[in-house]
């Protein structure tokens, strides 16, 4: 069967293609429109992956939708109706926003790819982020939570999921918490409170928050509060998510945790605003941090199951993650490389293949890497155009090159083989350095990628090697294959490994197997034979506003761009000059219409 | 090749809306973060132009103009900030943002398979009205030397953009050039008519609905309200079989 699994309009929206129950491919919209976050209808990722998968729309068995989208129109509607007449202001927008598009998806679908309405089928929101958790993870039983802002009702999901000997599929969800009453919009309001973008800036709350402490812990009780049942409850008059678009926490909530931050303020840790925010950050990610091990510590004692699947945005957040696998009883925690709303593409087309259609169960091979390939020969070409010194070496000659390059203190543009599906740059369209001293990191934050100095980089490193450097607990290394949890650096490495260890001691360290990805792994045994230490710094290729870059053009005009001293795409090197050719000035435009031909000098 | 610009004539008519707009802190504040997202946004669509563009030499000139668009995105970004932080009271808004629906850069123009001649003209006719008007705003802002030292160098960017991109228009397209800049200028008029008539659209929609909200809403927010109620905190069980409906968009 050929089924195909589209996810929109909320988040980075994704296509994924599943041939006779395998994955074929998958990327999300923003890849290949090069708009971060793209959430628009993905057409360009459709047609990528059916021409990838050599599929013609008609040949498609059924074309599956991530959520059900009158559900998620009821939802909006019920919620300006429950908050009038508060939402006076919000429902003509809600409702011109989801009557243009997002309702229609069956006949927009059907009119994009010319197949029949009845191809056409849906998936529950939260069964989406379920499926792509435990039908892509190396385990045959498993206890399932999702967890994220909202889907059509629900916001965070629990259940369990089994492959039976005979080949049958079960994704049975027992439970739900519902809308207003969301881990993940609690997170975001926070993330919009601390002058971060909503939907993108989770992480960055996540960081900030290991600078300060969780001294508003008796505040975030006002904000949420637990049932007898186990779950929680958000308490409405702090928020306004779910009653205006415009802004999501109330005055109310300003005069329990002070004034908001500017987004344009520099957040001063060593000031006593810049403490606040850093210990708001920090109350939040505990009280996250805490439900999760207690909700999953719950799933532990009523499935009896010792591996958890954990997918939905909130999975993203490492250090949440760490601590349920170390507290919850669970042995394995399994978390997609894509948990959040592209990751639903995958996970729809999974669904509807052993739920809908009853195939037999299949594995699903254990990568991110589902996106377009690079091609090298696409750079060598630009490069020789623009009169960049470009070498095409044999593999294992340009492993050993860029090793010498990034023992050298160069930094290195990374791009092999198809890239990643989700949103971490897990080896294979990554910027690479030295992890060793807190220089790099200045100089990566300050030349590259533009950000605020609290935020982290991640080292990546064998798995040989994981446990010399990293204190992993058991299970750990499978949290950290796609980078999924935050673990301490071992105290006696931090001071060699300062660039990749965050103020807390921690890092959210990969974990790299020569099976998954052969290349990095060489190159990391490669570097550790020159420096002695087999961990560098990877960091997503890409600068700030930007999605990670997918063709090597977009890798070469982002080393053309930002302070990267190599890029590579595959065996192919490229290696900027060590001083730039004078220019004139731009007055100057016969020289820059005319000379500059050739020359590489822009 | 054009001249140095001094304002459309049209932006000259609208100086005093200009000056009135630029005379207020707040308004000020918010015209440089707007200008901020459409050089950014502009400097990631020639980024894009650069990466497409199976010309050499326009892929290293996309590349220097994508670097100055961005820098002059961060150079407004941080103005802004500095402005906002020498605000001590804030103030009410007549209007938040820009009513007029924008696009992503460039006027929502599609750079993949856009050929490089409709690019250039595109390009240029955009670039030339922009120095014109920053050459306004630039006397303007005469209170405000660090506003008006921003406009002065990215005005100097600009008249380069204006030029590279009419002269390798000519280049590409040494017989149509012409051609290819009237069709751009009325591109941009067609694209203006349709910013300002969604935008009117989405005023007479808002309103009508807005009607709506008030006159046949309110039973069916009682109802709502009342069954918000009774519904049951914490966790709700799964019906079996709920997600066994796969054609149900409900």
């Amino acid at each position: 069967m050929k089924i195909l699994g589209i996810s929109a309009h909320y988040h980075d929206s994704a296509a994924a293609l599943v041939v006779d129950g395998v994955p074929v491919c998958a990327v999300q919209e923003e890849r290949l429109s090069r708009r971060k976050n793209d959430a628009a209808f993905p057409g360009r990722a459709i047609d990528w992956c059916l021409a990838h998968g050599r599929v013609e729309p008609e040949e498609l068995d059924a074309v599956v939708f991530y959520e059900r989208s009158m559900l998620k129109f009821e939802r909006i509607l019920t919620c300006a109706l429950r908050a009038f007449p508060r939402s006076w202001r919000s429902f003509p927008h809600a409702i011109r926003n989801t009557l243009g598009e997002k309702v229609w998806m069956r006949g927009i679908i059907s009119s994009y790819l010319g197949v029949p309405r009845q191809k056409i089928f849906f998936t529950d929101h939260h069964a989406s982020h379920a499926a792509a958790a435990f039908l892509a993870a190396p385990t045959r039983c498993a206890a399932i939570l999702t967890a994220d802002g909202v889907g059509e009702w629900a916001t965070l999901t629990a259940g369990r999921g089994e492959r039976r000997p005979d080949g049958t599929t079960e994704i049975a969800l027992a439970r739900e918490i519902r809308f207003p009453h969301s881990l993940g919009m609690l997170y975001s309001t926070f993330t919009a409170y601390l002058g971060f973008a909503v939907n993108e800036d989770e992480y960055k709350v996540m960081g900030l928050a290991a600078y300060g402490r969780p001294t508003m812990l008796d505040e975030m009780q006002k904000l949420v509060r637990r049932t007898p049942d186990g779950a929680f409850t958000l308490a409405p008059e702090y928020f306004e998510f779910q009653t205006t678009a415009s802004r999501s926490y109330s005055s109310k909530f300003i005069d329990l945790f002070g004034p908001a931050r500017s987004p344009y303020d520099p957040i001063d840790l060593e000031s006593p605003e810049g403490r606040r925010f850093a210990d708001c950050a920090a109350s939040v990610q505990r009280v996250l941090e805490d439900l999760l091990v207690d909700l999953a510590r719950q799933l532990r004692r009523d499935t009896g199951l010792s591996d958890l699947c954990f997918g939905g945005g909130v999975a993203l957040n490492g250090v949440a993650n760490a601590r349920v696998l170390a507290e919850s009883g669970f042995e394995r925690v399994f978390v997609p490389p894509a948990p959040g709303d592209a990751g639903c593409a995958l996970g729809a087309a999974l669904y509807a293949d052993r739920l809908y259609f009853h195939q037999r169960d299949r594995d699903v091979p254990d990568h991110p890497f589902w996106g377009p390939a690079v091609d090298a020969e696409e750079l060598a070409r630009a490069a020789r155009e623009d009169g960049q010194p470009v070498e095409e070496l044999d593999d294992p000659a340009a492993i050993e090159r860029v090793a010498d390059e990034l023992a050298a203190g160069r930094i290195v543009g990374w791009m092999e083989g198809a890239c990643e599906f989700g949103p971490r740059a897990l080896g294979h369209r990554s910027i690479l350095a030295a992890p060793h001293a807190r220089e790099m990191r200045d100089r990566l934050n300050r030349d590259i990628k533009c950000r605020e100095e609290f935020r982290p980089f991640a080292p990546v490193v064998p798995i040989e090697s994981a446990d010399r450097y990293f204190d992993l607990p058991p299970g750990g290394a499978r949290l950290a294959r796609f980078m999924s949890g935050v673990f301490p650096v071992r105290p006696e490495w931090r001071s060699r490994l300062a660039a990749v260890t965050h103020v807390d001691g921690s890092a959210r360290v990969q974990v790299v197997d020569r099976e998954m990805a052969p290349r990095l792994h060489a190159l990391l045994d490669a570097y550790g034979r020159r420096t002695g230490i087999p961990v560098l710094l990877n960091t997503s290729f890409n600068v700030a506003g930007e999605p990670i870059v997918t063709r090597a053009l977009e890798g070469y005009s982002t080393f053309r761009r930002a302070g990267i001293d190599v890029l590579a795409a595959g065996s192919t090197l490229v290696r900027k000059p060590a001083l730039a050719p004078a220019r004139p000035g731009k007055e100057d435009i016969a020289w820059w219409s005319e000379s500059v031909a050739g020359s590489g000098a822009v | 090749m054009p001249a140095v610009t001094r304002g459309a004539p049209l932006d000259r008519l609208m100086r005093p809306v200009h000056r009135w707009v630029w005379r207020d802190r707040d308004r000020r504040l918010r015209k440089l973060l707007t200008f901020a997202d459409v050089e950014t946004d502009g400097g990631r669509d020639i980024v894009r132009a650069a990466e497409v563009t199976s010309d050499p030499l326009l892929r290293r000139l996309y590349l220097e103009h994508a670097i100055d668009e961005l820098r002059h995105g961060d150079l407004f970004r941080r103005r802004g900030a500095a402005l906002s932080r020498e605000r001590r009271t804030p103030r009410n808004v007549l209007l938040d943002g820009n009513p007029l629906p924008g696009g992503h850069g460039l006027d929502d123009l599609s750079i993949d398979g856009e050929p490089d001649h409709r690019l250039l003209a595109f390009l240029h006719v955009a670039e030339k009205a922009a120095a014109g008007r920053f050459a306004i705003y630039r006397e303007l802002v005469d209170d405000d030397p660090e506003t008006r030292a921003i406009f002065e160098q990215i005005l100097r960017d600009e008249v380069f953009h204006m030029n590279y991109t009419y002269t390798q228009l000519t280049r590409v397209s040494p017989r149509d050039y012409r051609r290819h800049v009237w069709h751009a200028r009325t591109k941009r008029l067609w694209n203006r008519y349709l910013r300002v008539a969604a935008a009117i659209a989405g005023l007479a929609g808002s309103a009508m609905l807005t009607v709506m909200y008030f006159v046949l809403l309110p039973p069916f927010a009682w109802l709502a309200k009342r069954a918000e109620r009774r519904e049951p905190i914490g966790w709700t069980p799964i019906a079996p079989g709920r997600a066994d409906s796969p054609r149900s968009q409900y």
